[in-house]
């Protein structure tokens, strides 16, 4: 009795795991940039390494043990050269717009339409907060779980063109008003001195004194 | 007999796993989400099976083995999913309306105001900012 539910079990995992594989080579067949590849790439070796471990704690081949180590390092190196060396035109993305770094900021793509008016007068993070609550809600609830049936690949690049509007007008109404007013006042004196005063990292490779205090901490903000 | 069933359970958990990180891969439609979804297996799938191996096997030799396994994944995965993350951000290869808040996006505002108000200090165009 117990070895027909020991053999259920084991056909029925074998079947998971199969499937699952499967499932993540259609994923590396059809991914729309390298990046989803190389998740779907782990994914597969994530099957192999635990139908590996299956095989071996089913029939006792433990000396196949080193072979999950090999297994784990080259997910590993793979994820990380592959991903080292992503360029901008790799993304097929539909949503996704392609630009510039510069464009890519909270300042114009999270200010709603209303506050665009009164963003002058009030502190910059209160309306940013308000922002993303108001953008966040004015999106249906299964495209903002990423379930919907949006189609990826080369065809649904035009879902970029269809937001395409969004941002102009977004850009037409905060950038005047909000960025340039406000960032010249507030950033040489408090943004500079004032991170100047926090982490010391020491005159070991600093060119004049200045660029010692912020240099750190403005590394550490542009890699995350 | 019983620890025959309790591994072959466990297998099949793993397995459980790897189908439900595979169908997050089918079904989700960003490359963020399918990064939540796909590291399931990597770690807990995989400490699974280990602890299937060690019931079977629970030889000394066996069981660092299985450690050395299980803390190497859990050292580089999330550096790898780290890299990943952060090199499809700067690429772009995430759906912006799929973001409920970007926190990542103020900081790289900060950043970039500072780097700007720094340049204008130092009057050049040198470029810090090519990692």
């Amino acid at each position: 009795m117990s070895q027909i539910v020991l053999d259920t079990l084991i056909v029925a995992a074998s079947v998971l795991l199969a499937t699952s594989a499967i499932i993540a080579l259609y994923r590396i067949v059809r991914g729309p940039s390298i990046l989803d590849r190389m998740i779907a790439t782990d994914v597969v070796l994530a099957s192999i390494m635990c139908g590996l471990g299956g095989f071996m704690a089913l029939s006792g081949r433990t000396d196949l043990l080193p072979v999950l180590i090999v297994l784990a390092m080259l997910g590993f190196v793979g994820s990380v050269s592959v991903s080292r060396y992503v360029s901008k035109s790799d993304s097929m993305t539909p949503g996704a717009e392609v630009g510039s770094l510069s464009d890519f900021s909270s300042s114009d793509w999270h200010m709603p339409k209303e506050s665009a008016d009164d963003a002058e007068g009030d502190s910059d993070t209160g309306t940013r907060q308000q922002a993303q609550s108001a953008v966040g809600e004015e999106w249906p609830d299964d495209v903002a779980r990423g379930i919907s049936d949006v189609a990826d690949g080369p065809d649904a690049i035009t879902v970029q063109e269809d937001e395409e509007p969004v941002t102009v007008g977004l850009d037409q109404g905060t950038d005047p008003g909000a960025d340039l007013s406000a960032e010249p006042v507030a950033d040489p004196d408090a943004e500079g001195e004032g991170m100047g005063t926090g982490p010391d990292s020491g005159p070991e490779d600093s060119d004049d004194g200045e660029r010692t205090g912020p240099e750190p901490e403005e590394d550490e903000g542009g890699r995350r | 007999m019983i620890l025959d069933i309790i591994s072959a359970v466990l297998i099949l958990l793993g397995g459980v796993l790897s189908l439900a990180a595979a169908l997050g891969l089918l079904r989700f439609g960003d490359l963020l989400s399918r990064m939540h979804a796909s590291a399931k297996p990597q770690i807990l799938g995989l400490l699974m099976v280990a602890v299937a191996i060690a019931i079977q096997y629970p030889a000394w030799s066996t069981v660092t083995t299985l450690a050395i396994v299980i803390s190497f994944q859990l050292v580089t995965i999330p550096v790898a999913t780290h890299m990943v993350g952060r090199a499809g951000y700067r690429t772009k290869h995430l759906r912006r309306s799929m973001l409920y808040r970007d926190e990542l996006a103020e900081a790289v505002d900060r950043a970039e105001a500072r780097e700007a108000a720094w340049e204008r200090r130092r009057g050049s165009g040198t470029d810090h900012n090519d990692g």
